[in-house]
């Protein structure tokens, strides 16, 4: 349906399976042109190996961390920070969330210092935590948690200040009770802002943990790029980000899912747009 | 007004499910200053009634039915339900809002359900008799369908079937129909008549068109455009039932009345009209 559309607006070329095709070829050429490069033609235009390093050098590498399992331990890590931070920071939206939106004396002694907290650059805390939680999995969490946190908080805030008077009142008026409210008709409401800020709120929680890692850690991919950084091994850094793009596009999907499920409801055009 | 109320004569009802006493409602308006949308207004509503409220665009039909629901307090009079004083959100009434109010994240069926499972029934009950509604207002087979996948029309029937699944003892609808085409509404005011016909419920039906009005009720109050709207005049409609409501419409009785309620209803609407314009 929709590749039909762009048919029609833009011409032949912009197909669904030509576009594929287009983007594919995109990417090859720009593969096969490093690759070259990276190969000194004496005279010609050259790229350092030293510093770029080369796409089959990378490749190579990225099968040795797999056939070695030396990546697996890296991989689960990040994903175990990850998965920690989004739900804690998450779970912790939510509730402040709700107590904010249900409560307007609350949300205006409070409102300045969420303000200022959302506006400082989180990445200053990042040694701090460090020096606090250790070098372990929970400074990555604190970290990731904290960048999470204020998405989810500010979505569902506005999720539960949104809903429409009147379906609370209908809800009311059916004999619904506070609880009831919070469960058939706030909850689902903030839900629907959450999930729209879904892929944010998981990116952030790996940009947590990667960056977490990388200022100080003994495991997870944000430390094998570091590391193989401190050595200045442009291959295991271009190998770290390959990884690393695969694990992100591997998420992706399955936050794809996840919000095709949770937001059968909606009406085509909002969920395109949440997306 | 003595010819307004000339047909009110007969006895309304024993004890009256509604009933309005120098009900006065003022708001504030944002950025200073009030706005009385009601002063003074009283009127009862039998058991068992069906009856047509019509006003200028305004006037404050809707609040009248929020007064009548416990979602407002009046600042002045009583709201009555059957006779006792209404605190807080009227239990015995069911709200039909003028504007869209289905949970779009339940499907038909769950959102008929609502009232059953707030009233702590177990679910495969509410789920039984939610069906078996769902059926009654002509949605057989549409169950499991959200409410952006349901037309208009169809959602006023959820709409309807959530009101009516929790059997109230009165029935408060703010244009209900307003937003539907012509077809879709006679239909719709059909089907709404038979099921009353079953049980009978107390019904205040606001609604800005007179011919509905009529067609439905068994008496029209008309209301004054706002500000301070009050009663201005009320008419038994002496049409017998079971009506049709495309056919009741061509009788000269209908017509007769008709001409009666709207000969005082164009002065009023010409006034909200004027009003607007300043
Ligand atoms: N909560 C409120 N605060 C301030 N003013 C209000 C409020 N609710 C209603 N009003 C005002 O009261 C007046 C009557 O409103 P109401 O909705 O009862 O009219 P209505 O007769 O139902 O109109 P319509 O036919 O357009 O639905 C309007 O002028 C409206 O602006
Ligand atoms: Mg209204």
């Amino acid at each position: 349906m929709r590749s039909g559309r762009d048919n029609a607006e833009h011409g032949w070329w912009a197909g669904r399976e030509v576009l594929l095709a287009v983007q594919a070829l995109v990417l090859v050429v720009g593969l096969v042109l490093w690759e070259v490069l990276s190969r000194r033609h004496p005279g010609g235009p050259s790229l350092d190996p030293f510093f770029f390093s080369r796409p089959s050098l990378i490749w190579g590498r990225v099968q040795q961390w797999f056939t070695s399992g030396f990546i697996y331990r890296h991989i689960t890590i990040t994903a175990e920070e990850m998965i920690l931070a989004f739900l804690i920071g998450a779970a912790l939206g939510i509730a402040l969330g709700f107590v904010f939106g249900r409560s307007p004396l609350v949300s205006r002694i409070f409102d300045p210092y969420i303000k200022v907290a959302n506006a400082l650059p989180r990445i200053v805390l990042a040694p701090i935590f460090a020096l606090w939680f250790g070098l372990g999995v929970l400074s990555k969490v604190v970290f990731g948690v904290t960048l999470v946190f204020f998405i989810v908080f500010f979505n569902t805030y506005q999720g539960v200040r949104e809903v429409d008077r009147n379906i609370v009142n209908n809800a009311r008026m059916l004999g619904a009770t506070e609880a009831d409210l919070v469960r058939h008709v706030l909850l689902p409401s903030a839900l629907s802002w959450i999930l729209s800020s879904l892929r944010t709120s998981v990116g952030f929680a790996l940009v947590g943990a990667v960056v977490g890692e990388y200022l100080g850690a003994a495991r997870g991919l944000g430390y094998v790029i570091q590391q193989a950084e401190g050595v200045l091994d442009a291959t295991g850094v271009f190998a770290g980000i390959v990884v690393l793009s695969a694990f992100v596009l591997v998420v992706d999907l399955v936050v794809t899912v996840v919000e095709r499920r949770l937001l059968v409801w909606k009406p085509p055009a909002a969920t395109e747009e949440a997306r | 007004m003595a010819d307004g109320r000339a047909g009110t004569t007969e006895p309304v009802a024993v004890a009256a499910a509604v009933g309005f006493h120098g009900v006065g409602k003022t708001f504030s308006v944002p950025g200073g200053g009030t706005y009385t949308v009601l002063h003074n207004l009283s009127l009862t509503v039998g058991a068992g009634e069906f009856v047509s409220i019509v006003g200028p665009t305004g006037g404050g039909k809707s609040t009248l039915l929020n007064l009548a629901a416990g979602l407002l307090v009046p600042d002045a009079g009583d709201v009555l339900v059957f006779g006792e004083p209404l605190r807080g959100l009227n239990r015995r009434a069911s709200y039909l809002f003028q504007s869209d109010v289905l949970l779009p994240w339940k499907t038909a069926e769950h959102n008929v359900m609502l009232g059953l499972q707030f009233r702590r029934l177990p679910p495969a009950e509410a789920r039984v008799r939610a069906r078996d509604w769902l059926a009654r207002v002509g949605l057989a087979g549409f169950e499991n369908r959200y409410p952006h996948h349901l037309s208009g029309g169809m959602r006023r029937r959820v709409a309807l079937a959530q009101a009516l699944i929790i059997d109230p003892e009165i029935l408060l609808m703010d244009e209900p129909f307003s937003a539907l085409d012509v077809q879709t509404r006679q239909i719709m005011e059909n089907d709404l008549l038979e099921l009353w016909q079953e049980d009978r419920k107390t019904v205040v039906f606001v609604t800005h068109d007179l011919e509905e009005a009529i067609a439905l009720a068994d008496r029209v109050v008309v209301l004054s455009a706002g500000p301070a709207s009050r009663v201005l005049g009320e008419y038994t409609v002496g049409l017998a039932r079971p009506r049709d409501v495309a056919e009741i419409r061509l009788t000269t009785g209908f017509l007769d009345i008709y001409r009666r309620i709207w000969e005082q209803l164009r002065g009023e609407v010409a006034k909200a009209y004027a009003q607007r314009q300043r």
